[in-house]
């Protein structure tokens, strides 16, 4: 029988390194996808997962086992992806003052698990919003953080998130409609 | 209020996150507005739209290569601690030592044993300086929090 997400969590908090086994098991695949879209690229959304896995495993046992694991966790990972940007953005920089060289986004993966030309336009759309669109994006309708944790997530006003979500639907709906003219 | 102000309200009242009251104002102004509710209807879309996109299911080889990789990490995080912590004793019992040594003895010049503490001292005030501006930082810094659980 499967384990209930509680009984889980008092595992990890009791050291147990495999019931976090199954708690990885059970959301990596959500998790390279979000950090996927965030960060535009596979091999740093692998590395983003496992290091935001990592951070909550250090963290578990400040983790209320009540609580849903995965909106903690998605909080988790947004910090990491946003230093892991932080960090690339000025490797980036660098790098243009050498060369023009700019990686394909079309060269990574696309991790969605049933695709048709109209999602992969979606997903091409998400990965051209902003930073801050596109994370609010990710957090409201594949991590599905309500307005309060990502309110708390990303330190501003629920009233801010209401508009900044409004702002980035604004914004994918123009870049769709771009995508199909 | 205007229409401008209402459309930032059509996500929360798409996304159930309105209160009774702000919901109950905008199904009123809705009523009354074309655009508002063709917007509504255009958004809406978009949403089921998104919600029908999941993300794929790892197959199990991949899932037991991504378990060892993350464990390998916490592994590999005791192993830095330990070490980091037993390269610091050392290195500090070894230093101590070593300045006690040189201060006993004799032959050593007064000058050169003045300039050895200060140089103690002043790598121990760099120390607690930049760790203070660490945790200063840390306790302001937004992104260092992990979260609000």
């Amino acid at each position: 029988m499967e384990e209930s997400e509680a009984t889980l969590i008092r595992r990890c908090q009791q050291g147990d390194e495999e019931a976090f086994g199954v708690i990885v098991r059970r959301y990596a695949g959500a998790a390279q996808g979000a950090a996927c879209l965030l960060l535009s690229s596979y091999d740093d959304a692998l590395d983003a997962s496992q290091e935001a896995f990592v951070r909550a495993w250090r963290h578990i046992r400040r983790f209320d086992a009540g609580a849903p694991f995965y909106p903690w966790y998605a909080t988790i990972l947004r910090n990491v992806c946003v230093s892991k940007m932080r960090r690339s953005g000025r490797r980036r920089t660098a790098q243009l003052a050498d060369s023009h060289a700019d990686p394909s986004p079309d060269s990574d993966p696309v991790l969605l698990a049933e695709r048709n030309e109209r999602r992969d336009r979606i997903w091409r759309a998400i990965r051209e919003l902003s930073p801050q669109h596109r994370e609010v994006i990710v957090m409201s309708h594949f991590q599905g953080l309500s307005y309060k944790q990502m309110a708390a997530a990303l330190g501003i006003p629920i009233g801010t998130v209401m508009s900044r979500l409004h702002n980035a639907r604004q914004a994918l709906k123009k870049g769709l409609a771009g995508e199909e003219l | 209020m205007r229409c401008d102000e209402f459309k930032p309200m059509l996500t929360g009242y798409l996304d159930g996150e309105l209160t009774p009251e702000r919901s109950a104002e905008l199904e009123a102004h809705l009523a009354a507005c074309e655009a508002c509710r063709r917007e509504l209807a255009e958004l809406t879309g978009l949403k089921e739209e998104l919600a029908m996109m999941k993300f794929k299911e790892p197959p199990d080889v991949e899932l037991e290569r991504y378990w060892r990789s993350v464990y390998n990490r916490l592994e590999r995080g005791l192993g830095w601690i330990l070490l980091s912590v037993g390269a610091i004793i050392v290195l500090c019992y070894g230093a101590f030592q070593l300045i006690e040594e040189m201060i006993k003895d004799p032959r050593v010049a007064v000058l050169l044993k003045v300039g050895v503490v200060a140089l103690v001292f002043g790598a121990v005030i760099l120390f607690v300086s930049l760790l203070r501006e660490r945790l200063a930082v840390r306790k302001v810094d937004k992104y260092s929090k992990e979260v609000e659980r």
